[in-house]
């Protein structure tokens, strides 16, 4: 039986048993703002029989609500533990927990609220730190350096991916094969089956906000970067997806990959833009939206290429100037650089507890980040430079273009050399997201023969299939 | 092209533990680490496991050895251009501020030796990223602390030049053999002459020094034409069955 068929054959709650989960969701959250967490892992695994499944739907649904954005650290730490106990239950009880979990929505929002909230609380104690005023949750914090730790995090999602042998079951889709027979006891449950899956997706995130890019997208190994794959099935999980993915592959200064990436998702988006109006996560996908066409300007700031027409007019709608700007390069774009890549970024954190006695040494991870990638901006700051005018020339002598610069030769030697580096690239054929092969991503390219530049240009010839397409689609 | 998180030099226990749920485990940072000296001995690089023994450190901040991270980013100086060394100072703590801006961070370099370490590697990757090969070479001999810095890593000079020796072969047919002299920081021409001959075969010609003719010094003109396929038409020729004119 495929996914698709178990997917439909289940019934989706209505909107009656909604409410009523509603009113379970905060009778829930209510007991559990007055419990600690160990008294909490006594009641559930002391239940019985018939109430469990109810109360763990409660768990669940708990689970996947966000909390609210004044919530007080006692509310987070509760949060945390309500987490612990809740997958405790999952992973350790005797044999694989009977339960039907509604969608895959629910799944998603369980693992996304809670990398959410690792995060956010992360955020919320360096700033703690940082300003030094608040003593009391300084205080609370420093004992409790174990709550939201990067380790029981990656721990909650290792086990659900191991548990749920989901990389096991997607290696056998990739083959061909039937999954059913890799998934075991566990892996042919639906909760756990997509549990263990957006967990995937939760790794990804949670790499990438700590800065290992490239165990980032060696975490998707097993996951086919498709349509077809599981994640499209919930908009936030397809749309997060290509996010962290795109932007790793950024960092790792992959443009035309991001670029692909990106392109991809917002492609799709803006087909399916009516259609998702009005949902629920809509905010937050359109805000993802426009960071993506800030990155996506970035990379093609960075690695000139043809975008897609629709992207390429919404990039220009939303990013006009600062698009502009930094296409020209030069000292005059670092800010612009600076501002978009920090708009647009993931919200990167520490994954350790911060020096309380030093607040100054708390330096904001997301200065971090942008200080690294701000330095390979200063590095290739010239390259649009050069190509604009080599662009003109079949040959051209490096002095004279250095007059023309009003550079020194030595300086003009160095960009020519950066700029040959830069349009090198690795560029994903097949595999695994890390594979890739070096191509020449740049129509131009040149050789210099001592002070004398070469230039040739690959001319791209007349693209007329899409416009036929497009044309033939008007049309007919 | 090997993939990133692929290393041809890699031992087999390595490759174990990078691909389990050990490279979380501290106790084997050591393994890491001794793996980072192998390294340093027999100039290999191994950026992706490297990048796993800083995500230990990371983790674990106790655990962190200074001269082990100084060592991993004096290798990674050797690899460039690539991201390798980014992708490092990426997973090293905000307060070492690599590319220190403000006084503050500046300040900061002076009341902690590591600090100090990581941004006098960054400024060294910086020149190398931005091609500045003759100021690489000065700064790299403006201060006895660089030396200490890339000493565990052996032929470090050697591999940096072998590197700018590669990049200068992509971009030049000829070059004069002074510049080269000088991005290569090899003081005279004897020096210059054995280097490019042996090491990479190029051919000295008087003050000029010429670069056989490689994939990438070519520079040829092209004109790239669109791939036309039959599936570009499917969804065309799939509506030309479904609607029936």
């Amino acid at each position: 039986m495929s996914y698709d068929d178990r997917a439909n054959a289940r019934p989706n709650l209505n909107d009656e048993s909604d409410v009523e989960e509603e009113a379970l969701v905060n009778d829930y959250r209510e007991q559990v703002n007055f419990e600690d967490g160990m008294s909490e892992l006594d009641r559930t695994t002391s239940l019985g029989g018939g109430s469990q499944t109810q109360d763990l739907q409660a768990q669940l649904a708990a689970a996947a609500t966000p909390l609210e954005y004044q919530a007080t650290l006692e509310t987070k730490f509760a949060s945390y533990d309500n987490y612990c106990s809740l997958f405790h239950y999952i992973l350790n009880s005797e044999g694989p927990v009977d339960l039907e979990v509604p969608s895959y929505n629910w799944a998603w929002e369980v693992i996304d609220e809670f990398i959410y909230q690792f995060e956010s609380f992360c955020r919320y104690r360096t700033r703690v730190a940082r300003s030094g005023s608040n003593e009391e949750e300084a205080q609370l914090l420093r004992e409790n350096p174990n709550t939201w730790g990067c380790y029981s995090v990656l721990n909650v999602l290792y086990s659900l991916i191991q548990r749920s042998q989901i990389n096991e079951q997607l290696a056998a889709i990739k083959r061909g094969e039937d999954p059913m027979a890799f998934a075991g006891e566990y892996g042919s449950r639906p909760l756990y089956k997509m549990l263990g899956y957006f967990s995937i997706i939760g790794l990804l995130r949670v790499h990438c906000l700590l800065g290992d890019f490239s165990l980032a997208l060696k975490t998707l190994d097993d996951i086919e970067m498709n349509k077809k794959a599981m994640f499209a099935r919930v908009m936030a999980a397809h749309f997060t997806t290509y996010y962290y993915v795109g932007f790793s592959y950024m960092m790792m200064r992959r443009y035309a990959d991001a670029i692909r990436m990106f392109s991809h998702i917002l492609v799709y988006v803006s087909r399916t833009k009516n259609f998702q109006k009005g949902g629920n996560s809509y905010d937050a996908i359109a805000k993802k939206n426009d960071q993506m066409y800030a990155l996506i300007a970035i990379c093609v700031a960075l690695h000139p290429t043809r975008l897609d027409d629709t992207i390429h007019s919404a990039v220009r709608e939303k990013y006009g100037d600062q698009f502009y700007r930094m296409q020209r390069g030069g000292p005059e774009a670092l800010p612009v650089f600076e501002e978009l890549f920090r708009s647009a970024c993931p919200k990167f954190i520490s994954p350790t507890p911060p020096d309380f006695e030093n607040p100054a040494f708390n330096v904001d991870p997301v200065d971090h980040h942008t200080a690294i990638f701000m330095d390979e901006v200063k590095n290739t700051l010239f390259n649009p430079t050069i190509r604009s005018y080599l662009k003109l020339y079949t040959t051209m002598d490096l002095k004279k273009l250095a007059g023309f610069l009003e550079v020194q030769p030595e300086q003009l030697r160095s960009w020519l050399l950066v700029n040959k580096q830069r349009s090198r690239q690795i560029r994903w054929v097949e595999g695994g997201l890390l594979d890739g092969e070096p191509v020449i991503a740049n129509d131009l390219d040149y050789a210099l023969e001592n002070d004398l530049i070469h230039v040739s240009e690959t001319k791209a010839g007349r693209r007329l299939v899409d416009w036929y397409l497009r044309n033939l689609a008007r049309v007919y | 092209m090997v993939a990133f998180d692929k290393c041809e030099t890699r031992p087999a226990h390595i490759d174990a533990i990078l691909n389990g749920l050990d490279r979380y485990n501290p106790e084997t940072t050591t393994v890491f680490q001794d793996y980072v000296v192998q390294q340093c001995e027999d100039r290999t690089f191994d950026c992706y496991a490297n990048l796993a023994l800083l995500k230990l450190y990371q983790f674990n901040p106790h655990l962190l050895q200074a001269e082990t991270v100084t060592n991993v980013l004096a290798k990674a100086l050797t690899v460039f251009p690539s991201p390798a060394f980014s992708l490092c100072l990426a997973l090293l703590p905000a307060h070492t501020q690599p590319f220190p801006t403000t006084s503050e961070a500046q300040a900061a370099s002076q009341t902690s030796d590591f600090v100090e370490s990581v941004q006098k590697l960054a400024r060294l990757s910086t020149l190398l990223e931005s091609a500045q090969y003759a100021q690489f070479w000065s700064t790299l001999n403006s201060d006895d602390l660089y030396a200490d810095l890339t000493a565990d890593v052996a032929g470090f000079e050697e591999l940096v030049r072998i590197r700018i020796a590669v990049e200068v072969g992509k971009a030049y047919r000829s070059i004069s053999a002074d510049s080269l002299e000088q991005w290569l920081d090899l003081r005279g021409r004897e020096a210059l002459d054995k280097f490019v001959s042996d090491v990479c075969g190029w051919k000295v010609d008087g003050a000029v020094v010429r670069v056989p003719t490689n994939k990438e010094n070519e520079a040829r003109s092209e004109v790239k034409s669109e791939h036309v396929g039959v599936e570009m038409f499917g969804r065309v020729i799939r509506r030309g069955f479904e609607q029936p004119a």
